[in-house]
């Protein structure tokens, strides 16, 4: 469904990724996995439009999408959960999730969407009439996570979820995306909690220093030397 | 309501008495005793005077916040369509007039000055779309940086070139109505009420309503906030800045030349018709907090009610000073305005 | 990298006598002081010189020079510290009608009057400063301009003491009708401003003005106090302006309180920012061409009120969109080009 072929990208006349490539397929659950600053979030950023790069080919459904704007690829079915959230402060909970679904015009979708959101994470129907900018580390990222499901996608990426969360709200968080992949939506994961990700995982990339290190099934990748010793601290 | 709003007041988790203590109400508390001791003093003049002025300067200020909520950009050219919202309902209202003279029709001298009123917005929305597509979106495509002073500076220039290029066209004499509707005032309590200024008053509200549910209950309105809270957010959710950035200047741009067009009969118009509301958007908006529409709204009330008062009991002459004086000394107690502001942007210089 | 990175760094260029540093150092000289005696030089000659000793053009030198001296206050705030002092006018006029009427109501001499006028603009602009420099950016050009507005209303209004709109008649500096001396008074009074302000500017307070205008907090981290020295800059601006007000109180001979209008304001800002923020000298420059093509449409397209307004709007525009650096970058960037004739 998704190919990265030969990617460089950066930010201004500083490049990050060099030659990347890897794929997702249809229904997959894929994670691309490494340190702090190993381009990760420039990927994601590169697929999802924010970023444009200088070479390489992005193809979503077999058709290029490097270059298009956010907005055009968020409508092709692409759904990005940012590490940074993008939430909207002033505004509620339930405005958040409707916004989400910007890009869905049929009201009925819109309610399954929302029950389907409410159901996976209680707590935000708890808080619904809360302004996004009131609630707490895990309830945001909740919010984000809802919000990008919100609009019916075909692939989400998502990026690190986990990061500064308490390992109850973490649990909630793989779950919600374990619900998700049975959906049958495709999902790449960027992760630094390693050894979950692994274990949910169906294949993941090592990605370090901008470029791809490593390939394989989530459980081959967990008996990896290489990944024991770096992060899994074996 | 909030194009953006002041994000630390939870609408459940402040008690009602210290929510009723925070500046926002102690402020609109403290306007309505005014109105009510005045009033009650000196008669009804001030709430009435107040009220139609205030729904003009309402929507002015509401489009000045948007635009700079929304795209950063503090427009010095805004008064310049209330300007142009005066031109167009002059010139269409005018020759219905001497037609009028010659043919006169209850049913079309009624309807006339809307005509005016209605081109003036579709004018000014026009214009707005154009300076968008010419000269802002190529600037945002160019450079990012210093983009507040930048704009300021070219809507300063912007400005410049419109007052000029109106006094090159059509000359500096003040092209006025008397009135818009031939018809006698009404009397509200000694008060004597035109009923030009009535229909203004009526037009404000139902704009302001409108706007509101635009903004609160529509999915583009939504989108609209949205981009004001988080541009990346919003990108990522599918909605097209362009069509975001176009659609809120055009408002803007809109509403001002509403409120010039609404007004013709107290504001003729000449090149430099605008200037005052302008500044009287600004100091609104300054007042209010930048970005907060809310604020704007009920700050665009309280103003004209300061101007009124001003004029009435220190001296017609004195409307910029007392301002002035006042709202640095509330700058200086918070800086945000007296609604609170969260905008993106707005300490970047 | 390896041992063989050292060898891979670039060479310093040598001191050769190739034409490449022979261009360079030549520039060198010629941007130092033969430049700027030369401008001096030119700029007291120019009353000599055909076409510019014609009675008219003369009177349009005087109020270019009077334009650019300033742009150069105006930048000195604008271009160091990044603030718009959007009430400008208000300053000059300030000190205008300071002067004004201290020569008319006590019989002051203007030359005393004119200092102050710059105090009393001095004044005004430090309480201004320190009430409204602590909001930066959009916040504080808009209060400036909100003073702007007051003061501007205030002399409108206080008939009694300035005449208001009917317009104050104020002594010259000089009994001569001759407009020369005038000329020379208004090109000292413009160098005096230049070099006292680029003095400041190359000073250790200077260094905190750059500072603070490309980034207040790092500034504030580095023990930079930047509200102490905001408000010393705003102040140091409107003192000049008031100084220059007075000049123009005493060389028109009248005063109305229109010399406080806004679009006074984008005049100077615009000749500023055309001219090259930042560069003091930039403004100056480009004030010459400005009030020449000003008179010029003047007096030759009579029936074409504000024509030269439009076209410096649109100049404005043009530059804020395409070149914001100005003219003074251009001018810099040719500099460089001519440097490295090679690269």
């Amino acid at each position: 469904m998704l190919e990265v072929r030969n990617v460089d990208a950066g930010y201004d006349f500083l490049q990050v990724i060099w030659d990347v490539t890897f794929h997702v397929d249809d229904g997959e659950f894929v994670a691309l996995i490494g340190p702090n600053g190993a381009g990760k979030t420039t990927t994601l950023r590169s697929i999802a439009g924010l970023l444009a790069p200088p070479r390489g080919d992005v193809r979503f459904q077999n058709r290029p999408i490097n270059g298009l704007p956010a907005h055009q690829i968020s409508r092709m079915g692409i759904s990005f959960v940012s590490e940074t959230l993008n939430l909207f402060p002033a505004m509620s909970v339930y405005e958040n999730l409707l916004l989400g679904a910007y890009t869905i015009h049929n009201k009925a979708t819109i309610q399954t969407n929302l029950s389907f959101v409410f159901d996976l994470f209680p707590h935000l129907h708890e808080r619904r009439n809360q302004l996004a900018g009131t609630l707490s580390g895990g309830e945001r990222k909740m919010l984000a996570i809802a919000r990008g499901m919100m609009s019916s996608p075909t692939l989400m990426l998502v990026d690190e979820p986990s990061l500064g969360l308490a390992p109850k709200v973490t649990l909630a968080v793989f779950d919600a995306l374990q619900a998700l992949r049975q959906r049958g939506v495709t999902i790449l994961l960027v992760e630094q909690n390693v050894s979950m990700t692994l274990h949910m995982a169906d294949r993941a990339y090592v990605i370090e220093q901008g470029r791809i290190l490593l390939e394989g099934k989530g459980t081959d990748l967990l008996n990896n030397v290489h990944v024991q010793k770096a992060y899994l601290g074996i | 309501m909030s194009a953006t709003g002041n994000v630390t007041q939870s609408t459940q988790s402040i008690p009602f008495i210290r929510r009723m203590l925070s500046p926002t109400w102690i402020t609109i508390w403290l306007t309505v005793i005014v109105v009510i001791i005045v009033s009650v003093a000196k008669g009804p003049f001030a709430l009435v005077n107040s009220l139609v002025t205030g729904g003009m300067w309402a929507l002015m200020a509401a489009g000045l916040t948007l635009m700079f909520g929304v795209m950063n950009i503090p427009n010095f050219a805004h008064g310049e369509f209330f300007m142009i919202g005066t031109l167009v309902a002059y010139f269409v209202f005018n020759p219905i007039t001497k037609y009028l003279r010659q043919n006169p029709s209850p049913a079309l001298a009624a309807i006339a000055p809307f005509a005016g009123i209605i081109l003036a917005v579709v004018v000014g929305a026009l214009l707005g779309f154009v300076i968008e597509k010419i000269i802002f979106s190529q600037l945002r495509r160019r450079s990012k940086e210093q983009w507040v002073m930048n704009t300021f500076l070219l809507t300063a220039g912007l400005s410049v070139v419109m007052i000029n290029g109106t006094l090159l066209i059509w000359g500096s004499e003040f092209k006025g109505v008397t009135r818009y509707w031939d018809v006698d005032p009404l009397d509200f309590f000694g008060v004597n009420l035109p009923i030009d200024r009535i229909v203004a008053f009526v037009i404000a509200l139902i704009t302001i309503v409108a706007f509101w549910f635009f903004m609160q209950r529509t999915g583009i309105g939504r989108a609209i906030r949205a981009v004001a809270q988080d541009e990346v957010g919003a990108q990522m959710l599918g909605i097209d800045l362009n069509l975001v950035h176009t659609l809120t200047l055009s408002l803007s741009s809109a509403l001002a030349a509403l409120a010039g067009a609404s007004l013709l009969f107290m504001f003729p118009s000449y090149p430099t018709v605008g200037l005052k509301p302008l500044y009287v958007a600004w100091y609104v908006v300054i007042l209010a907090g930048l970005g907060n529409v809310q604020g704007a709204i009920a700050g665009g009330f309280i103003v004209a009610l300061l101007q009124t008062l001003t004029s009435y009991f220190i001296g017609p002459g004195w409307e910029d000073v007392v301002p002035t004086a006042l709202i640095i000394l509330i700058l200086l107690f918070k800086p945000s305005g007296l609604f609170g502001s969260e905008v993106k942007g707005v300490w970047e210089q | 990298m390896g041992k063989h990175a050292w060898t891979r760094l670039k060479k310093l260029p040598p001191n050769s006598t190739s034409s490449a540093s022979n261009a360079r150092r030549t520039m060198d000289r010629l941007s130092g002081w033969p430049l700027k005696a030369g401008v001096v030089a030119l700029l007291f000659a120019l009353p000599f010189i055909p076409p510019f000793d014609r009675e008219d053009f003369l009177l349009y030198l005087i109020g270019a020079a009077l334009m650019a001296a300033q742009a150069i206050a105006f930048d000195f705030t604008a271009g160091y510290i990044n603030v718009v002092n959007f009430g400008f006018a208000a300053f000059v006029g300030l000190g205008g009608y300071t002067s004004a009427l201290l020569v008319v109501r006590l019989g002051v001499s203007p030359w005393i009057g004119m200092f102050v006028g710059a105090a009393a603009a001095a004044l005004v602009g430090f309480f201004t400063g320190a009430l409204t420099l602590r909001l930066r950016g959009i916040y504080a050009a808009v209060m400036a301009w909100f003073v702007g507005l007051a003061l501007l209303g205030l002399t409108r209004n206080l008939t009694d003491l300035t005449r208001g709109a009917l317009g104050l008649n104020v002594p010259t500096l000089l009994e001569t009708a001759d407009n020369r001396p005038y000329y020379y008074i208004i090109v000292m009074m413009m160098l005096i401003t230049f070099v006292s302000l680029r003095y400041i500017i190359n000073s250790h307070v200077g260094l905190a003005f750059r500072a603070i205008g490309q980034n207040i907090e790092a500034a504030r981290a580095s023990g930079v106090d930047p509200t102490r020295y905001l408000v010393l800059n705003f102040t140091v601006s409107c003192a000049f302006a008031g100084w220059l007000g007075g000049f123009y109180a005493h060389y028109y001979g009248i005063l109305t309180p229109d010399v406080m209008n806004t679009s006074h304001t984008i005049e100077v800002l615009a000749a500023a920012y055309i001219g090259g923020r930042g560069s003091l000298w930039g403004g100056a420059l480009a004030a010459f061409p400005l009030i020449f093509f000003r008179e010029w449409l003047r007096t030759s397209l009579v029936d074409l009120p504000g024509l030269h307004l439009v076209i410096y709007g649109l100049l404005l525009i043009l530059v804020m969109m395409y070149y914001p650096g100005g003219i003074a970058e251009l001018l810099r960037s040719i500099q460089r080009r001519l440097k490295r004739p090679f690269s």
